[in-house]
């Protein structure tokens, strides 16, 4: 089971940052992001949208979501007397990891709702994936709130996550004579991966808000790309 | 280095005399469970700072000079015996060899928890020791007939001996339990103790139990599993035991074993 | 009235009771081991360097063997030593480390082929046999001929306390941890068990059993400055010592290690010596070849002891502001051996000193270490005064030791002890005298009489603290009963000890609870300290000539003519302040190795009548028997293979000295 979780957290995390950089391509331009969102349903491929394959991109991310917080409501505290605990023994050990760690669990908690909302979203509306339709959601729709404390929980939720499972599997530690350097290092990787997906995150959800607040007038109006496509 | 038959002597390592004294102020944790009016508080006990002194010099003048009650555990008092760890300043260490000159004047003390309080800052570590190595069986298991004593010693590579014994340096002293969030939150989780243990006797050739009847041991959540690599014990473990590597080992071997 | 019922009560959980239980256990008896502490905590963890077993397999232990280690113990001894039990020892000693080495202790094994060693100050390529690798290893030790020193890096006692503790949980042995006797249950000629209390709870216990065994290690904490852990108060003697029968041997043979930290007396281990480390002054000068050009600094521990005190009277000393020292260099081994093969010197350098010892000199001096004398025993480890009473390691006067203890030779004595003590202590149990029969009565007085004590302190009166006792005497002790001993100091020290003991009847304490009540455990055993450490002083004062470890400067000669004799002290009359000193002599006529030069220290000593004669027979007896191999010329000096248990008889194998298949 802890070996699921880590897989199923790897590869949430992995995504995460794939999703990232999909999703920050906005910053490069409408075109760039609508040519990636038409990417994901098959445009290129089938000329047309075929927003099923979101949908099941989408559920196969849902459904690892499910299984990771499943397994991972194992090591959360089980009731106050142990949230109680763990609470005066970081506030005592002031120790960064045990410190993380609750971070982690309360990031993880938050996002047991946050990313539901999202994913539910995704998975029901595969069609308003776009550079106006994305804008409009996160504008108009007044979604940003959420996406703001999203960006947050799942940046460094992930992040620790990836570090811890890097630690926990000893990943890059060689023959472990310097585990206590790969560590250092590792921790320091981190720290700098989760700065700069915040700061990527937040100049993408800042382009989106820019376009969503542009384009709130024209709600709903799909996206056309201004050069044709190379099939279009 | 120095030439073999004279040399000239170094520089002293102690400090020198007219160094300031400061008074240090010692927040015990008091409370004896077995007295029904007891309640755990912390009470203040001033001491004037000497040269070289450790915990062990200190609460030793504690006792002899302001509190007689006060309890708590000393044996070797050189950090090897492991009798001595407490919370000092919120971490979990051994009090024998913590020199004042490393703390603040504040200085606050604690006994470790996870482990049952006997009095102030005695805890009951051998308890939970010998529970942990009952359940985990922390012997070399040898099937078969006993060595015959007369004979030569079975050979065994010099450098697993060395590896070996690297982790048999565990003194069960307890403070990487008290250390563990995980430990913390929930009784029978093993502890890096015990998972080092369990990875010493894996490593062991002597030991002839395979890792199928170690995953029966630590395979589970109050096992290897459960633990969720926090690194209080890597980072307090007074034996710089290498925990981190050794748990991750043992994680690596779990799996393929539960497979 | 609480009892517990037991086969066989071993009175401490260090490693020579933890053995003798599991030898009981193992012969089908119940056995529970009461424990001040986790037995893992024990002192026999404290030792660092090595237990010494003549197995021969590094090169510089060639041509090693029992004959050689028997040798340089008895030697070692000044020839206080029992050479029967020595014989039984030694035998034993490498058939211990094969049962350790099966159990699991990670002893060090030799690589084959070159390596650089310090020796002598210079560096040395030693080329180990392609036939010992993967054997256990062995490193050069103090007063040994041969390196013979069987080690685990530097954390020897250690891996050999837990493999050995683990033993003892695999075979479902109960220990009763924090629990302390106060007093042994007997009716002057039979042992019964012991009294119990119980250190966290404050309730007292009659454990009643057929064999109890003694195995508390030793008194260091009579002095002020001693390398023994805080537990070593000798109390394992004092409760033989207060049956009013049970002799106490040799106990003013107290062993002074030459290297406790300064000033803390926190023991670096003789390997650092071993391994090649030297002693300077304060100028630097390596002073030890001026006293002892042939062993240097690994002449045996009294000698070098004694040497650095010389030393330190002639003004050589280092000062500091604690007193004066001298220093111990081990830098010239380099940080790579210091951080793998002494890490725990490293250690305590480093958190007690703030000193990195592969850069800089670690100042030293020496401190209390050992306790030879103990409770008195016969080569069974039973005392003869009180059947169904036995002793072993530290606490016990078995005598393989004398006057002085080889380093390495302890924690070979825990392991070699309990294995053999423990087969004994099963054949007492199964023999008819291992019945018992006790009347209730005898056990609620018993009870009753350990709870007024308790009480008294509890709730009376007394004026006196504990602390202040107990302080005195360890000064008294570090002052007047050290290594230079004269008259007129142990006069004082007996003086003043009688004092101590007159006072420690009226103590009263100011922290009156029951359970864990750390002043009132100081308070009744510092009533027993302190009659133990009179047997130290006038046992001292008593013996007018040196030997071993016991000098006295005002009789600086070994006198065998008037003192080849074992001290033994009881204490008969509880209102006493003296203990009554008895002697029992040593038998030159039957000794393999009779008296004679040790090969270091002083020269001068006067023979005893029999000697001649004795050296003569057995230089006879070598002549004739010339070829005839070393077991049978053995055999025909001094037989004793009879006296060990039948399942430890036998030669040991060696890489030269093959056994038939």
């Amino acid at each position: 089971m802890d070996f699921l979780q880590s897989a199923t957290g790897l590869a949430l995390g992995l995504f995460m940052w794939v999703h990232m950089f999909f999703v920050a391509t906005i910053l490069l331009g409408k075109d760039a992001m609508w040519t990636v969102a038409r990417m994901f349903e098959g445009y290129f491929i089938f000329g047309r949208p075929v927003y099923g394959l979101v949908s099941a991109l989408v559920a196969t991310i849902a459904t690892l979501f499910v299984v990771h917080a499943a397994l991972a409501l194992r090591k959360f505290p089980a009731n106050y007397r142990q949230y109680r605990t763990y609470r005066d023994h970081m506030k005592e050990m002031k120790h960064e990891d045990t410190t993380l760690w609750y971070w982690q669990v309360v990031t993880g908690f938050a996002l047991f709702f946050l990313a539901s909302v999202h994913l539910y979203i995704m998975l029901t509306r595969p069609d308003r994936i776009g550079p106006f339709e994305s804008a409009d959601r996160v504008w108009s729709d007044l979604m940003w709130p959420l996406y703001l404390v999203l960006l947050f929980a799942v940046e460094f939720h992930g992040g620790v996550g990836l570090y811890r499972l890097a630690l926990k599997w000893g990943w890059f530690e060689g023959d472990g004579r310097d585990a206590a350097g790969t560590r250092r290092k590792l921790r320091i990787f981190k720290w700098a991966l989760t700065g700069f997906f915040l700061v990527l995150g937040l100049l993408t959800l800042a382009a989106y808000m820019k376009i969503g607040s542009d384009h709130a007038p024209f709600y709903g109006q799909h996206y056309v790309p201004a050069a044709p496509s190379p099939r279009g | 280095m120095s030439s073999v038959t004279d040399s000239a002597p170094p520089a002293a390592a102690i400090p020198p005399a007219d160094a300031p004294k400061r008074m240090l102020h010692f927040h015990v944790l008091r409370h004896d469970p077995q007295d029904p009016v007891s309640i755990p508080h912390f009470e203040v006990f001033e001491l004037e700072e000497a040269p070289g002194m450790t915990l062990f010099i200190a609460l030793n003048e504690i006792r002899e000079q302001l509190d007689p009650s006060l309890a708590f555990d000393f044996v070797c008092r050189a950090g090897i015996c492991g009798s001595c760890g407490m919370v000092v300043n919120g971490r979990p260490g051994l009090a024998c060899r913590t020199l004042t000159q490393d703390l603040p004047a504040e200085i606050s003390l604690a006994p470790l928890p996870a482990f049952e309080l006997i009095a102030d800052l005695s805890v009951n570590t051998g308890k939970w020791m010998r529970g942990m190595s009952e359940r985990l069986e922390t012997w070399v298991h040898s099937l078969g007939q006993e060595a015959d004593l007369s004979r030569l010693e079975e050979r065994m590579d010099p450098e697993l001996a060395d590896r070996i014994y690297e982790l048999d340096r565990c003194i069960e002293c307890g403070c990487c339990v008290a250390a563990c969030g995980t430990a913390r939150m929930r009784e029978d989780f093993v502890g890096a103790v015990g998972l080092n243990k369990i990875a010493r006797f894996a490593l062991d050739p002597r030991d002839q139990r395979t890792d199928q009847d170690f995953y029966e041991l630590v395979g589970n959540d109050d096992g290897v599993f459960g633990c969720m690599t926090l690194l209080g014990c890597h980072d307090v473990c007074p034996k710089q035991l290498p925990l981190q590597t050794q748990i991750a080992f043992l994680r690596r071997k779990m799996v393929k074993a539960g497979l | 009235m609480r009892v517990v019922y037991t086969d066989v009560l071993v009175i401490g959980g260090g490693l020579a009771g933890l053995r003798v239980a599991i030898g009981a256990r193992r012969r089908g008896h119940d056995a529970i081991v009461l424990s001040l502490v986790p037995p893992k905590r024990s002192h026999s963890a404290a030792a660092q360097g090595g237990m010494q077993a003549s197995l021969a397999n590094v090169t510089k232990g060639q041509g090693d063997n029992e004959d050689v280690h028997f040798e340089d113990t008895v030697k070692g001894s000044d020839w206080g030593a029992d050479q029967q039990v020595v014989r039984m020892f030694v035998n034993t000693a490498p058939k211990a480390v094969r049962e350790l080495a099966a159990w699991g202790v990670p002893w060090s094994r030799v690589r084959q082929g070159d390596r650089q060693v310090i020796i002598n100050g210079e560096k040395v390529t030693i080329t180990e046999r392609d036939a010992a690798h993967g054997l256990v290893a062995q490193r050069d030790f103090g007063g040994t001929r041969k390196w013979r020193t069987c080690y685990v890096s530097d954390g020897t006692g250690h891996a050999m306390l837990f493999a050995v503790g683990d033993r003892a949980i695999a075979e479902g042995i109960p220990v009763h941890e924090r629990t302390e006797a106060l007093a042994l249950i007997h009716d002057g000629k039979r042992c019964y068990g012991a009294i119990v209390r119980d250190l966290i709870t404050g309730e007292i216990t009659a454990y009643v059993a057929r064999a109890t065994a003694i195995a508390t290690g030793g008194a260091g904490r009579v002095y002020r400055v001693t390398t023994n852990a805080v537990i070593c108060e000798g109390i394992g003697a004092a409760l033989a010592l207060e049956t009013g029968i049970v002799p106490l041997g040799n106990m003013e043979a107290v062993q002074f290690h030459p290297t406790g930290i300064f000033p803390a007396g926190i023991l670096v281990t003789e390997g650092c010596r071993g391994d090649g480390g030297l002693l300077r002054d304060a100028s630097g000068h390596r002073f030890m070849p001026d006293y002892e050009p042939e062993k240097k600094e690994l002449a045996s521990r009294d000698v070098v002891s004694r040497r650095m005190e010389e030393h330190i009277r002639k003004g050589n000393a280092a000062k500091s502001r604690f007193g004066e020292h001298l220093w111990l260099d081990i830098t010239l081994l380099g940080r790579k051996h210091i951080e793998h093969n002494l890490r725990e010197v490293k250690e305590i350098c480093q958190y007690f000193l703030g000193v990195d010892p592969a850069d800089q000199w670690i100042p030293v001096r020496p401190a209390q270490h050992y306790t030879m004398g103990g409770v008195r025993t016969d080569h069974t480890g039973q005392t003869p005064a009180l059947r169904g009473l036995f002793a072993a390691g530290e606490a016990a006067c078995w005598d393989m030791h004398g006057f002085n203890r080889l380093g390495g030779n302890s924690v070979a004595e825990t392991v070699v002890a309990g294995m053999i003590v423990g087969e004994f202590i099963a054949d007492f149990v199964e023999s008819p005298e291992g019945e018992i029969d006790i009347p209730t009565a005898v056990l609620r007085e018993a009870l009753a009489a350990e709870r007024g004590k308790l009480d008294v302190l509890l709730k009376g009166s007394g004026s006196e603290q504990a602390d202040t006792l107990k302080a005195e005497m360890q000064q008294t002790m570090t002052d007047n009963v050290g290594i230079f001993r004269t008259g007129a100091d142990l006069q004082r020290a007996v003086d003043k000890l009688q004092e101590l003991l007159v006072r420690s009847r009226n103590i009263g304490l100011r922290s009156r609870r029951d359970g864990p009540n750390p002043e009132l455990v100081t308070a009744y055993r510092v009533q027993k300290m302190i009659k133990v450490a009179l047997c130290v002083a006038q046992g001292a004062l008593t013996r007018t000539e040196s030997r071993g470890a016991h000098f006295r400067e005002d009789f600086p000669r070994r006198n065998d003519a008037e003192w080849l004799r074992r001290t033994l002290a009881t204490w008969s009359d509880p209102r006493a302040t003296l203990p009554t000193l008895n002697y029992e002599a040593l038998d030159v006529g039957r000794m393999e190795l009779p008296p004679g030069w040790r090969g270091y220290g002083n020269k001068d000593y006067v023979d005893h009548p029999d000697t001649p004669q004795r050296a003569a027979e057995v230089a006879k007896l070598r002549e004739t028997l010339g070829d005839a191999g070393r077991h049978s010329v053995q055999a025909a000096l001094m037989p004793y293979e009879h006296l060990l248990p039948a399942g430890l008889r036998g030669r040991n194998e060696r890489i030269d000295e093959k056994l038939p298949p």
